[in-house]
């Protein structure tokens, strides 16, 4: 879907021109039908794109080989105010 | 010995300075000096005086000078003086009237190595400004909600912990990848390049964080080299730098797309609010189903309006009818008067036939005859009149007018079903819309809001929503509608 790849602030801004668009009343009730259920798609894709990113913090190294690798951050942000500094 | 004698002999004797005009003679001399000078020596002998004043000599292995730093420039001081440092200060040489001695006025003091880097700093920045690397058309924007951050520091750093929590207060729903660096000491300018040339390779980041906490200028000097400027304007992610604090300006964090303040600034200016999100989209959402509220309840007057307008026709063919009834009528009655004067002519022409008994038989016989026939003829007249008349009153009463009614309106009744029937589908259709619109706004209820950890405060005493506090007593018990359950409380105090 073409929306799907829409960046999140294009979609706000999508969302709150369709809804001035309603306000103004100069549109058809068909016309008004149709932008009130692309904005309630928007509200739907907006709230989605909030939720979808799974938090996850990775640490990027390179193995033996030098080619870059993604390993699990193993602190806890919560618990890491002991941590030492390493350099 | 020449000298001598001419002193004694009175030849070129001026008159004797006191010694305070000695001293000041040579002070004003010195004043007139007006130039500051930047002097590099050991510390020694430091005083912190009572007044504030601040007494060292600073020296080298030839020569040493007393120097003091009165209060109103030590306020300024950031760094702390002490005997054995190296220093690099600031100031003037005037003359101590008291003693007569050469002293140092200093205005500023510096740990020594610091001028040579501040030098380089400025000279690398100069440059760099000149080739345009720092150019804001070169600046790219920041995405407003990055999917992915990558991040270059050390990997135990306060600074990433400080980035991290940040970040991920204001929305966790975010994928981080670290690449860790050495931020300080020898290659770790290199590092650093190499991570942001990584991170770039890696391709997933959106916006990449590169920084370390605060520290003295040597230790933040891996973002001051010419390298990480470079690595961070050939990235093809934009950069976000946060170096030290607020005060520390780094190459780096002129090369970059955007300066955070700190590394706490950082994970701020990386990630918008969740909750300031989910709230605009909330209350935007508010707004359409209120705004599509407001087109159905124009549409659905209109719509009222139309189905009046159908019911009219039946009325109008009521009339209609009722009209061609009259109309038959008055032609009924208006037939039935011109039969009555004929009757009534008849009646008194065969009154005066009858009237002359002296007529003669003959005349008599004719005129009854005549009568008989002008009778006959009349009557048959009158039978044509009546036969006309009923034909006209059946003619005006009956058939053609009837059944043209009739025709309308059968045609009507048609025309009113089809209208009635079209109208119907349509509000049906309409209303059949509306109550899937209903369910759309259902689905954006208050429950749905409440889901969230909104809640919705409901006065008991008059049974209405709480929006406005000034409409709420004290005392007033309030019924508070959480997601799982209701909480009763009572109104101790209220703000407007």
């Amino acid at each position: 879907m073409a929306a799907q790849e829409k960046k999140f602030e294009d979609e706000l801004k999508l969302l709150e021109d369709t809804v001035a668009r309603i306000d103004s009343g100069e549109l058809s009730l068909e016309e008004s039908i149709k932008a009130f259920e692309q904005g309630v798609a928007l509200v739907r894709s907006l709230n989605q794109k909030l939720d979808e990113v799974e938090k996850k913090i990775e640490v990027l190294v390179r193995d033996s080989q030098g080619e870059l690798r993604t390993t699990p951050y193993r602190v806890e942000v919560k618990n890491g105010d002991e941590d030492d500094d390493l350099s | 010995m020449n000298r001598q004698r001419e002193l004694e002999f009175g030849v070129r004797r001026p008159k004797p300075l006191s010694v305070t005009q000695l001293v000041r003679a040579v002070r004003d001399a010195l004043d007139l000096n007006l130039d500051e000078y930047w002097v590099v020596g050991e510390v020694s002998n430091v005083r912190l005086a009572p007044s504030g004043h601040l007494y060292l000599t600073l020296k080298d292995q030839r020569s040493s000078i007393p120097v003091v730093m009165f209060r109103s420039a030590l306020v300024r001081q950031k760094m702390r003086v002490d005997d054995g440092m190296q220093v690099l200060m600031r100031g003037r040489v005037s003359l101590y009237e008291a003693r007569g001695t050469l002293q140092f006025y200093a205005e500023e003091i510096q740990p020594r190595g610091l001028g040579a880097l501040q030098v380089a700093f400025e000279q690398l920045k100069q440059r760099l400004s000149a080739e345009g690397l720092f150019d804001a058309a070169r600046k790219r924007p920041i995405p407003f909600l990055p999917r992915t951050v990558g991040i270059v520091t050390a990997l135990g750093g306060a600074a990433l912990r400080d980035m991290l929590s940040t970040m991920l207060a204001r929305n966790p729903n975010v994928h981080v990848l670290i690449r860790p660096a050495r931020v300080q000491g020898a290659g770790a300018g290199a590092d650093v390049a190499q991570g942001l040339a990584d991170l770039n390779r890696d391709g997933r980041s959106e916006v990449i964080i590169v920084g370390r906490g605060g520290g003295s200028l040597e230790d933040l000097w891996a973002f001051n080299e010419e390298g990480v400027a470079r690595a961070i304007r050939g990235s093809s992610i934009p950069v976000i730098s946060a170096v030290g604090h607020e005060i520390d300006y780094t190459i780096a964090d002129f090369a970059a797309d955007l300066r955070a303040p700190t590394p706490t600034g950082a994970g701020h200016l990386v990630m918008p609010s969740k909750a300031e999100l989910r709230q605009r989209l909330d209350e935007t959402a508010a707004t359409l189903v209120g705004a599509m509220r407001g087109v159905v309840a124009a549409h659905r007057k209109e719509l009222g309006q139309l189905a009046r307008g159908v019911r009219n026709p039946a009325a109008q063919l009521r009339q209609n009818r009722q009209r061609a009834d009259e109309a038959a009528a008055t032609l009924h009655a208006a037939a039935g008067r011109a039969l009555d004067d004929r009757r009534r002519q008849l009646a008194h022409l065969a009154q005066r036939l009858r009237a002359p008994l002296h007529i003669a038989r003959e005349m008599r016989i004719r005129a009854a005859r005549t009568a008989l026939h002008l009778a006959r003829s009349l009557t048959a007249m009158v039978q044509e009149r009546r036969v006309q008349s009923a034909r006209l009153a059946a003619h005006l009463g009956r058939s053609p007018l009837r059944q043209r009614a009739a025709t309308y309106r059968r045609e009507i009744t048609a025309d009113n079903g089809r209208l009635i029937g079209g109208m119907s589908r349509a509000m049906e259709t309409r209303r059949h819309l509306l109550a899937q619109l209903a369910g759309r706004l259902d689905s954006l209820s208050p429950l749905k809001v409440l889901e969230r950890g909104y809640a919705v405060a409901i006065n008991t005493r008059d049974g209405r929503v709480v929006t406005d506090a000034a409409a709420v007593e004290i005392g007033d018990e309030l019924q508070v509608q959480v997601k799982r359950g209701r909480i009763q409380a009572v109104t101790r105090a209220r703000e407007t």
